[in-house]
């Protein structure tokens, strides 16, 4: 059985539980999840052997405790542990993905969108004319911020999980976060110097450009299965 | 991970008494922590039995496979490999060679 069909599994039977009971296993699932360089496979089938565990636990009158101990951080903690880590280079493979189309997107938008804002209200100009070092570095910049905004979001998944942490605390720490990633991503551009050759395009060639690129990325996704 | 001396003990013996369990028929995971619990093994939380069937797969000593059960949902089912039951003998041998010793200590210390 694939991950996804494990889950599917997962989800459908996670209903049996109680109100209680479910919070709390959801709660493990989060945590263990999110503790992202383990094999997913081998992730999903012990969440949901601890899973079927649960409900046939719950079924005879067991209480979590009994079953996890008192300490389910720990709990989760040691079955993290055990689970066998995945080969580096499939999560290199999945990052390296998710860059290209998020790199992809974010030429689509912005292409379209000032193609659009040029053409229907004559603003801003037709022709992106940027120079070759700086526009690396800047997409080394945006693709250095996703990354850490994926790690930060992880991490703080994860220590929170067991906290029982009220709901406008999480809120406000993530509107900070994206605050803070919404201003760097603005402001990146216009704090690197321009270096090397500089080059003009077309504005619409970025969001084709991107347009293709994106569609590129989904059908390889259908094909290798990197996020199925 | 540090680990007491009590909980190291208790692991080997636990990882010993799954693997007895599993090489007398293919079991899931709650009916194996049923049959520990009918042995008397009460002392022990079910689910700590998931991160030893994780740590014995790696050590190709067990294998699961998804199997439909007949009560209808897929279940994982372990059974013992090769180096399982060698590791299963090797580990009579090494509780037969300190039940006796450590019984008899006790005996004495209790006197």
């Amino acid at each position: 059985m694939h991950s996804k069909e494990i889950i599917e599994l997962n989800n459908h039977l996670r209903e049996e539980l109680t109100e209680e009971n479910k919070k709390l296993y959801e709660n493990m699932i989060i945590y263990i999840r999110t503790t992202s360089n383990k094999s997913e496979q081998q992730t999903e089938e012990v969440l949901l052997e601890i899973l079927e565990h649960f409900v046939q636990a719950q079924k005879d009158g067991k209480t979590a405790s009994e079953i996890f101990g008192n300490n389910i951080k720990e709990y989760c903690d040691e079955i993290i542990h055990e689970i066998p880590g995945e080969k580096r280079n499939k999560n290199i493979k999945f990052g390296l993905f998710i860059g290209i189309q998020y790199l992809a997107l974010i030429s689509f938008i912005f292409g379209v969108t000032s193609f659009g804002i040029n053409y229907f209200f004559d603003l801003g100009s037709n022709v992106l004319t940027f120079s070759v070092g700086s526009g690396l570095v800047v997409i080394g910049c945006y693709l250095l911020l996703l990354y850490l905004l994926v790690k930060i979001i992880f991490k703080m998944i994860q220590k929170t999980t067991f906290l029982n942490i009220k709901k406008w605390v999480e809120f406000l720490l993530t509107w900070l976060f994206l605050t803070a990633y919404i201003t760097l991503f603005y402001f990146i551009p216009k704090l690197i110097p321009s270096f090397g050759t500089t080059l003009s395009i077309p504005i619409i060639a970025l969001g084709v450009i991107g347009g293709v690129l994106y569609l590129g990325t989904i059908v390889v996704d259908r094909k290798l299965r990197f996020t199925k | 991970m540090e680990m007491s001396l009590r909980s190291q003990l208790l692991k080997g013996i636990l990882e010993g008494c799954i693997l007895a369990i599993i090489n007398q028929q293919t079991v899931y995971g709650y009916e194996l922590s049923v049959k520990l619990q009918q042995f008397g093994l009460t002392d022990v939380s079910e689910g700590s039995i998931y991160p030893i069937l994780l740590r014995l797969q790696k050590e190709k000593l067990i294998e699961g496979t998804l199997k439909e059960s007949p009560s209808g949902p897929k279940r994982k089912y372990y059974h013992l490999t090769k180096e399982g039951q060698e590791a299963l003998k090797e580990f009579i041998i090494q509780w037969d060679s300190v039940k006796i010793p450590v019984d008899n200590i006790l005996e004495k210390g209790g006197n």
